[in-house]
């Protein structure tokens, strides 16, 4: 069931769209920042708060890669792998994350504190390489500012 | 209208044509996937390639985006165009399994075509390919997503046009998956054409998987006759029984599409229980003997009683050849006319609807389309004839407002405005919306019959307050209207609404409108049977004769009564008196049991036949196979047996028509052929509205429109103060309204196993308050009071439906045929809640 905060939240974006279904990417990332992700049954509460079927709404869903359909960990990186990024020393940055983590690009790590996901281009070319972790950005990567942020999230 | 050239020869066509369909009014095919004409372009899958040489576009474009244009000059056959098509498909064929061999879908695959066409035979590419899970999705269609070629045409036909949302695009770009947010069966009953318009493998039909491949088909152009819109269909058989059934392409009625219930309808002809062979007092005898026993029965009889001591019964769902015949026969034997319809008001209101059918007010379903508004009276069109309800999307999606008066909870795949009032008020109701829709400067010139029909029609006012304002703004959007056409169902209404339905079209014509009438009937030919029914003759007066004695022999053509009949007892010991029953039928049925003479008769995909639809058209389904007891049945899934003869196994079975043609001239043994031309003949003679019917054969794709319409009869006759006498006639009373589901009430598709698996359990339908009134909540169960007994059934409660009404569906596991007399009502305390 949806929390009434979570009703209320996704209430107040109403009048921003012509249509309940309008809101359907916002209500989504709402549930997200609530639960951490959009379970199958959180689909099911949402698409029925928003009259739309469970399968229109799967499928907006699935379509965006940070709408979350599976678990994921307490923090989030995204590292972007496009062109500037990669001309700056992506590959760099990718080997000790996944070294240091332990795990492989859309993995979890064990202790559950980490999910590593790829994007292309984070909008900060000029302080390339760059990543995200939740909803911070981090530029000029080398692996001591990675650890430094690895630290820093516990 | 632009004119263009396309390889090198010139075409003219309308604008807004797209050049992949000019190119095919030249009867150029361009390759095409996600390019379908009843859902447009999307210009998804890139292989509809050419050239543009000349014009205002240039070089490779695709052909289903580009509008033809003055001065165009296209090459499909460019060689840069030839070669961009080679390598789309080489790209869609990446993740494509290499396995045609085991796929459903091989032998009638667009994709295997258009690889095999476009020369791409051996494959380069050696990495992994994506794989799918497959889904479940209910008995009628199989799911296999690894062969997707992603052109969206499933989802745009199961969402866009028809108007489900329980099957989607999932994911995106390499990932996109179509299917369902969980496993499940299907919600839509139209769920059949995505096998049909898939263009590979991914949405087979289920029930006839592991059976052939499409060229082991004998297949033949065919016709729905699961209700009576007549939908036009490709019956495939194998191994003397029908296999499946596919969507075949109707200008005039369905278009590219079919409902579930017309698809897999079609079980019946190869039932296990079927009866086969003829029978004489319950002995199973040969075809001869049992046409001898009718004959010499018949003499006997007839030696010894007045020559209306024979009464004969044939129906709605025989070929018009059979109607004909049997009629012909009661001529020359000198019985009565026969009755074609069992129940007598029916009879009257499809009489009433068929009278009413002026060629001008007619519309087709593909008109219907185009109308800009929809008002449905009494008609459930999912439940009775699905492929209206598909039609109305098409006008709603274009704008056409959709209105429907009727007591039921009606459910409809589009928007719609349903006023759910009782049966009784439909007539006050759509008068005064009609008066409400009609300018009145409009018909200051109109006839005075017209003038006094308008000026004494209800005004909104008596709609009830909570109707009111949905009733008044209806009435503004329907006076901006001006295609508007009138859908009157024939099964539940009262007799006046049919003839109301034609006044008020009649009226909005007088006002300048284009309004067409619309009128369901209850099954494939009710039309034909209707056109040969005597007014004054029905099979009520037959079953009084039987039950005073002095109708003595009774021949059932087609028609089963047990089935349809309200009374079942009544009918029981009405039949019990008779001295002859001689039943004709290709359904096993309890009079099949209790006949003195049976005769096993063909049906559509035997013999073929001439069938008339709701909308007057005269349409011929050709013979499939030619019958026999199917393989399967006679092996038991063993080789067939090792006997040689020139003779059909089980093949006994003949068209009714010559049957009765037999029975009439001492059983010259003519062949079908020629025995079918007897009844045409006699029908283009007598029946003037059939005086132009040609040959069996010769009617065309688009049939035969027939008029029947007698002009001026009852037009206005309708009187509104006796009208508003009744408003409140039925007081504290629930009136049972029998009716009609999609699956599970229909006759012939209620013997398709597939079908079965999809039939709701039977239940009552109750508006909410009453429910509430009585203490009643959905999960309980009741036992409704009927004249000859109890029903005992769930409760369903709903919100849209008319106060002062149950709904109990005529379904096939409930034994609903306990009413002495209709509409029928009950009190409250007549719905008592079984505790368990
Ligand atoms: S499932 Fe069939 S119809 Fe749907 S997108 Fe794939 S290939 Fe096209
Ligand atoms: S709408 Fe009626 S005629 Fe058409 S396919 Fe369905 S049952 Fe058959
Ligand atoms: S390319 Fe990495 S942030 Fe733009
Ligand atoms: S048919 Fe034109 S792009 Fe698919």
């Amino acid at each position: 069931m949806l929390s009434q905060q979570e009703r209320d939240e996704i209430e107040a974006e109403f009048p921003h769209y012509e249509k309940k279904r309008g809101v359907s990417v916002e209500a989504m990332k709402i549930i997200q920042r609530h639960r951490g992700w959009v379970s199958t049954q959180a689909i099911e509460e949402i698409s029925e708060f928003l009259e739309m079927t469970p399968d229109e709404l799967d499928g907006v869903a699935t379509f965006y890669n940070l709408i979350f359909r599976k678990p994921v960990g307490k923090h989030v990186i995204l590292v972007c792998d496009s062109v500037s990024c990669w001309i700056m020393g992506y590959e760099e940055v990718r080997s000790h994350l996944l070294s240091r983590l332990g795990i492989q690009f859309g993995q979890t790590t064990g202790d559950g504190r980490f999910t590593l996901l790829s994007v292309p281009c984070l909008g900060a070319c000029d302080q390339a390489p760059a990543m995200m972790v939740n909803d911070k950005l981090y530029g000029n990567l080398d692996p001591a500012k990675i650890d430094e942020i690895l630290e820093a999230h516990a | 209208m632009p004119k263009l050239v396309i390889d090198e020869r010139e075409i003219e066509v309308p604008e807004g044509t797209k050049v992949i369909e000019a190119a095919e009014q030249l009867g150029i095919m361009i390759p095409r996937f996600c390019y379908h004409p009843a859902l447009g372009s999307v210009g998804a899958c890139r292989v509809c390639a050419v050239k543009f040489l000349e014009g205002p576009f240039k070089g490779v474009q695709m052909s289903c985006m580009i509008d033809a244009k003055d001065d165009m000059v296209v090459s499909t056959t460019d060689e840069e165009a030839v070669e961009f098509r080679k390598y789309v498909i080489e790209w869609l064929m990446l993740h494509h399994p290499h396995d045609c061999p085991v796929c459903d879908e091989g032998g009638h695959c667009l994709l295997q075509d258009m690889t095999v066409s476009g020369g791409h035979g051996v494959r380069r590419y050696l990495g992994l390919k994506r794989t799918y899970r497959d889904q479940y999705l209910g008995p009628l269609v199989q799911h296999e997503m690894n062969r997707c070629i992603h052109c969206y045409r499933c989802t745009r036909f199961y969402q866009e046009f028809a108007g489900y949302f329980d099957l989607g695009v999932m994911q995106i770009a390499n990932h996109t998956y179509f299917g369902r947010f969980k496993d499940g069966i299907l919600e839509s009953p139209f769920t059949g054409n995505l096998s049909d318009i898939c263009p590979t493998g991914v949405y087979t039909d289920k029930p006839s998987r592991f059976f052939g491949r499409r060229w082991d088909y004998q297949r033949s152009p065919s016709l729905c006759i699961n209700c009576s819109l007549g939908c036009h269909i490709t019956a495939s058989a194998r191994y003397r029984e029908v296999v499946r059934q596919e969507a075949r392409y109707s200008e005039a009625v369905n278009g590219y599409f079919i409902c579930d219930r017309g698809r897999h309808g079609f079980h019946y002809a190869k039932s296990e229980t079927r009866p086969g062979k003829a029978l004489v007092d319950g002995r199973e005898v040969t075809t001869e003997e049992g046409i001898r026993a009718a004959r010499e029965k018949l003499a006997e009889l007839m030696s010894r009683i007045e020559s209306d001591g024979v009464a004969c019964l044939g129906s709605a769902r025989s070929s018009l050849e059979n109607q004909a015949m049997l009629k012909q026969l009661c001529q020359k034997m000198g019985w009565q006319d026969p009755s074609y319809f069992v129940d007598e008001s029916l009879a009257k209101k499809v009489k009433t609807a068929v009278t009413r059918l002026e060629p001008e007010l007619t519309v087709s379903l593909r008109d219907l389309e185009g109308s800009d508004a929809i008002i449905v009276v009494g008609a459930d069109p999912i439940n009775e004839a699905p492929m209206l309800a598909l039609a109305m999307r098409q006008a709603q999606r274009k704008g056409g407002k959709i209105v429907v008066l009727d007591p039921r909870p009606i459910s409809l795949p589009c928007d719609y405005t349903h006023l759910p009032v009782k049966l009784d008020e439909i007539n006050l109701y759509l008068g005064a919306l009609i008066k409400a829709a009609v300018d009145p400067e409009a018909i200051t010139d109109a006839e005075k019959d017209v003038a006094r029909f308008y000026r004494e029609a209800p005004m909104l006012e008596i709609f009830v307050d909570s109707l009111q304002k949905k009733a008044s703004s209806l009435a503004q959007e329907l006076r901006a209207s001006q295609r508007v056409v009138i859908v009157c169902g024939t099964q539940v209404v009262r007799e006046t609404t049919v003839v109301l339905a034609g006044d008020c079209v009649s009226l909005l014509r007088a006002a300048k409108k284009q309004a067409g009438l619309f009128y369901l009937l209850p099954q494939a030919n009710a039309f034909g049977a209707s056109l040969l029914t005597n007014k004054e003759f029905s099979f009520l007066n037959t079953l009084e004769g039987m039950e005073n004695g002095s109708i003595k022999g009774l021949i059932l053509v087609e028609n089963d009564p047990f089935y349809s009949f309200h009374h079942r007892q009544r009918l029981d010991l009405a039949i019990e008196k008779l001295d002859l029953l001689i039943v004709l039928d290709y359904l096993e049925s309890p009079a099949v049991r209790k006949a003195h003479v049976f005769l096993p008769t063909s049906t559509l995909y035997e013999t073929g036949g001439i069938y008339i639809n709701q909308e007057g058209r005269a349409q011929a389904a050709t013979k499939t196979y030619l019958g026999g007891i199917s393989i399967a049945q006679i092996s038991g899934g063993n080789h067939p047996p090792r006997i040689y003869g020139s003779e059909i196994p089980g093949g006994e079975a003949r068209a009714a028509f010559q049957f009765l043609d037999q029975i009439g001239d001492g059983g010259s043994d003519e062949d079908e052929t020629a025995s079918r031309q007897n009844p045409l003949r006699w029908l283009s003679a007598n029946l003037p509205a059939l005086a132009k019917i040609p040959p069996f054969g010769e009617l065309t794709e688009a049939g035969m429109l027939i008029n029947s319409s007698d002009e001026g009869t009852g037009q206005f006759s309708l009187d509104w103060k006796e009208e508003k006498d009744k408003g409140d006639m039925t007081g504290d009373l629930l009136e049972v309204i029998l009716t009609d589901l999609t699956f599970g009430t229909e006759e012939l598709s209620s013997f398709s196993p597939p079908l079965r698996k999809l039939e709701r359990k039977p239940c009552l339908f109750m508006q909410v308050n009453d429910a509430a009134k009585m203490g009643l909540s959905s999960e309980d169960r009741v036992r409704i009071k009927l004249d000859e007994g109890d029903v005992e059934v769930d409760v369903r409660l709903e919100e849209n439906m008319a106060p002062g009404v149950v709904i109990l569906p005529r379904h096939r596991l409930l034994e609903w045929q306990k009413v002495k007399r209709l509409p029928k009502f009950v009190r409250f305390e007549e719905i008592e809640k079984v505790s368990d």
